[in-house]
């Protein structure tokens, strides 16, 4: 795919041109010149026609306007000349005559004038009309799309808003060529759940953070972030072969799905490994530097887990009735219970037009009970999640016991029709229930009516997690490898803040986060919210970073901020970057750092980063496969080469998407 | 003993017959590269100038006057009409200063402007520059933009896949350009040094 445009590209071809020291034009110029002229030369001379006919069509109007005028100018002076007369009978028609000849000559002057002032007009009136529309279509996109978040409520109610949108494109005929609006949060879909008007995926667009000058701001805060649910979304789509929508791509989610294999902390919660590298990414950008920011959570091991209460609610509505999906759940089920302990209990709620408790708590011991009822689920019915969640919340309080994890997993594909179908009261229960102790997590499963917004909002405020399940392989990697880390907690409300030393570094860009965005002043408030961090867990942020030429010093102090999860004890620590730490180029940074750029590379072309313009997934692809065999045997690397490679496909064979060119720097 | 070039059926080039603009073409193509070459020795220029002229005549092929003269005087006058045509677009432009590395810097943004090209320093620092790339870079891009092959005759020629041509075409770019700053960094002759 060659990028429009590439002034790069065309400086570089026109400068080793220089280099040639022959006095000959290239062979594969001079075939391909013969070639052009030769299919120009089977061309029909269409401009030459076309010159011609302007040229009758202009020498017959001129000839039709003199006559007219020479006319008029006869009537006119038949009119003054004969006033005398113009009281006689003969002289009334005369002048009756002349005035209608008048007419007739005006009207013919005007339709002579047509061609050379219509076009005048109408483009006048498309300009109106295309303002008109486009002022209605931007205030309907701004009413559903406000810059900061919005609820699911709003999202539910974009369908209705894209209808009004069209509309009022209807209001102004003829339709001008005006820029396609497409509604930003609803894609896709195969069947409505009971024929509502909600089926759709719902993303929403947080838009993409721009460079900011460290003069204007040094600040960059913004809430930690374990999930992986838009990597696993994407992947699916990409299986499917559909290019994800922009709005499902999180970078942070993508960069955050790969292991990095950071050390673990021995004493502290937290360790924190920085490194940074020139990077060149898309085109216009020079002396640009990746800062990777890793931070690794303390490991416990499963012994060391504490023992579990967890409260699966299932939704088993008509839209879960799919192999991917119930299917899926149960198969994630047995894997689960498999890796539990004996001291650790399930109870199993589920929902469909009506919510209900279906097992009360169960150990190990009881085993086959649980895999009974869990094969006994069958769906049907609408979707009444918000009892679901009720009840599920109402089992898990009776159960409470302090020390020990209290989780409450939603397995769902996201859609609520029943009840109170919007977030906001949802919500405020799961916020609550997580003060108290009662954490949720959020796991999405199935494609076509899934609604990304509401579950990743309900991992967020339930203080668990959010992961999105797409296959066995996904569902063993949260219930089996990671089930230490998907239910303890090491760190709540956590937070980061880099301040960025002026002196070095001229701007910066977070990569990602960009849902997760703290105000600076709230840094150290510890009732605003952050993120859950489990054992075990890493995180990653990246900031492309412009330095100033030539200074040296410190490039950033990283502060983090953090609840511990057992004591609630808050603890704050800084870590400092500078220049003498920095890579001398990007092949000489490690092969994590390099995996990390690689990924963040993918997403942000997959959700046209207004700053992955003039990148393409050629070198990325190509990275992704020396990655692939540097870190030998790592599964998720070798699955990133197939996924980018069909990626690429997929853009080569449909035109690129739109690059969000709302960014300026 | 050079050979008398050949004269062409002027009603063949008028009436537009493939196989005689064909010929004439072969011919008239390297003559008018080497012309525009010896006005400004920009290569990339030469060859949008040569462009040009051709597709001037072959839309233009009717309006030839038999009686004024031949068809390549002709088409040569039409090639020092758009000699002067590229001259007075040049008077109109600001004029370039030798140092290239300011324009390096705007690579990326803007194209460079063809006077910088023409500096004789440039040449010499690009030739520098490639020399100083390693081996698979400067073949892929001397075959990409000096020969004017496709990435897929260079992954022929080269036995890699087309993709692998990509990448390193997109790696060569980039370090060309590390090079190219590097070097036109470098004080002059006759600059202090320090």
């Amino acid at each position: 795919m060659k990028p429009e445009n590439n002034n790069l590209e065309n400086n570089i071809s026109r400068l080793v041109k220089l280099a040639g020291d022959s006095n000959q034009p290239p062979k594969a110029f001079t075939d391909s010149l013969i070639n052009k002229a030769i299919d120009e030369l089977s061309q029909p001379d269409t401009t030459r026609e076309r010159k011609s006919k302007i040229m009758t069509t202009k020498k017959t109007l001129k000839i039709f306007a003199y006559a007219a005028l020479i006319l008029l100018v006869c009537g006119v002076l038949i009119l003054v000349m004969v006033p005398p007369l113009s009281k006689t009978k003969y002289a009334r028609i005369t002048a009756k005559l002349a005035d209608e000849k008048q007419n007739i000559l005006l009207k013919d002057l005007e339709s002579k004038q047509q061609p050379t002032s219509a076009p005048t007009t109408q483009e006048q009136r498309y300009a109106y009309n295309e303002k008109m529309v486009a002022g209605a279509l931007d205030k309907a996109e701004k009413l559903y799309m406000p810059a900061d978040r919005v609820t699911v409520k709003d999202s539910f109610e974009a369908p209705a808003l894209v209808k009004q949108a069209h509309s009022l494109s209807c209001i102004v005929p003829p339709p001008p060529p005006c820029k396609q609006s497409t509604p930003p949060m609803a894609h896709g879909g195969s069947k409505p759940p009971n024929g509502e008007d909600v089926d759709a995926m719902f993303f929403k667009n947080y838009g993409v953070n721009p460079f900011i000058d460290t003069e204007d701001d040094h600040l960059s805060t913004f809430a930690m972030d374990v999930d992986t649910a838009s990597y696993t979304l994407a992947r699916g789509y990409l299986h499917d072969g559909h290019i994800p929508p922009n709005d499902a791509v999180r970078v942070e989610e993508f960069v955050n799905y790969f292991k990095y294999n950071y050390p673990a902390p021995k004493k502290d919660d937290f360790a924190v490994y920085s490194e940074a590298s020139p990077w060149q990414f898309g085109t216009g950008r020079q002396n640009s530097y990746l800062l990777r920011l890793g931070l690794k959570a303390r490991q416990i091991s499963e012994e060391n887990r504490k023992p579990a209460i967890l409260t699966f609610v299932i939704d088993v509505s008509g839209s879960m009735a799919r192999e991917d999906r119930l299917g899926l759940v149960k198969k994630s089920l047995r894997l689960l219970i498999d890796n539990l302990k004996p001291e650790d209990k399930i109870g199993i709620a589920v929902y469909e037009t009506r919510g209900r408790k279906v097992m009360d708590y169960k150990g190990l011991v009881e085993k086959d009970d649980i895999l009974a009822t869990i094969d006994s689920l069958s769906t049907g019915g609408s979707t009444y999640a918000e009892e679901g969640i009720r009840i599920g919340y109402e089992m898990a309080e009776k159960a409470f016991k302090q020390g020990y994890i209290n989780r409450v997993i939603l397995c769902t594909d996201g859609v609520a029709n029943e009840g109170q179908t919007s977030s906001a009261d949802i919500l405020k229960v799961i916020k609550e229930k997580a003060d108290k102790g009662i954490t949720l997590s959020a796991i999405g499963f199935g494609m076509g009516n899934y609604n990304d917004v509401l579950l990743e909002q309900l991992g967020d405020k339930g203080n668990g997690h959010y992961a999105y399940v797409d296959t066995i392989a996904e569902a063993k990697r949260i219930f089996e490898e990671n089930l230490t880390g998907t239910l303890q907690l090491i760190a709540k409300d956590a937070k980061i803040q880099v301040d960025f030393n002026p002196d070095v570094v001229r701007s910066y860009r977070l990569i990602g986060y960009e849902n997760r965005d703290v105000p600076d002043e709230r840094f150290r408030d510890d009732k605003y919210d952050g993120g859950e961090v489990g054992a075990g867990h890493s995180v990653t942020a990246l900031y492309e970073l412009k330095l100033w030429p030539e200074k040296k010093g410190k490039i950033a102090t990283t502060y983090v901020r953090y609840k511990n999860a057992e004591t609630g004890s808050v603890t704050e620590f800084k870590s400092e970057f500078n220049t003498s730490q920095l890579n001398r180029g990007f092949d000489d940074s490690s092969k994590q750092f390099r995996l990390a750029a690689t990924v963040a590379e993918f997403a942000e072309i997959l959700r046209s980063s207004y700053w992955a313009k003039g990148a393409t997934l050629e070198p990325v692809l190509q990275q992704a496969q020396t990655l692939a065999g540097e870190f030998k045997g790592d599964a998720d690397v070798i699955k990133l080469v197939d996924l980018v490679s069909k990626a690429r496909q997929l853009m080569l064979k449909s035109p690129a998407k739109p690059v969000e060119d709302s960014q300026s720097e | 003993m050079e050979q008398q070039p050949k004269k062409h059926a002027c009603s063949g080039l008028v009436e537009g017959d493939s196989g005689v603009w064909q010929e004439f073409l072969q011919q008239i193509i390297p003559q008018l590269y080497g012309m525009f070459l010896k006005s400004w020795p920009n290569p990339s220029l030469a060859e949008e100038l040569v462009q040009k002229t051709v597709f001037d005549a072959v839309r233009g092929r009717t309006t030839f006057d038999p009686e004024k003269g031949t068809f390549e005087e002709w088409i040569f006058g039409i090639a020092r009409n758009n000699i002067r045509l590229e001259i007075r677009k040049r008077a109109a432009r600001p004029t370039v200063d030798g140092d290239i590395s300011a324009y390096l810097d705007v690579m990326d943004t803007e194209p460079l402007p063809d006077e910088l090209l023409e500096n004789k320093e440039t040449a010499d620092i690009v030739r520098m520059a490639l020399g100083q790339l390693d081996e698979k870079e400067q073949m892929t891009l001397r075959a990409m933009y000096i020969e004017g092959l496709s990435a897929r005759e260079i992954a022929g020629r080269m036995e890699l896949t087309e993709k692998a041509v990509h990448s390193i075409l997109y790696r060569a770019r980039n370090s060309l350009r590390a090079k190219l700053k590097q070097l036109s960094a470098i004080p002059r002759d006759g600059e202090t040094s320090t």
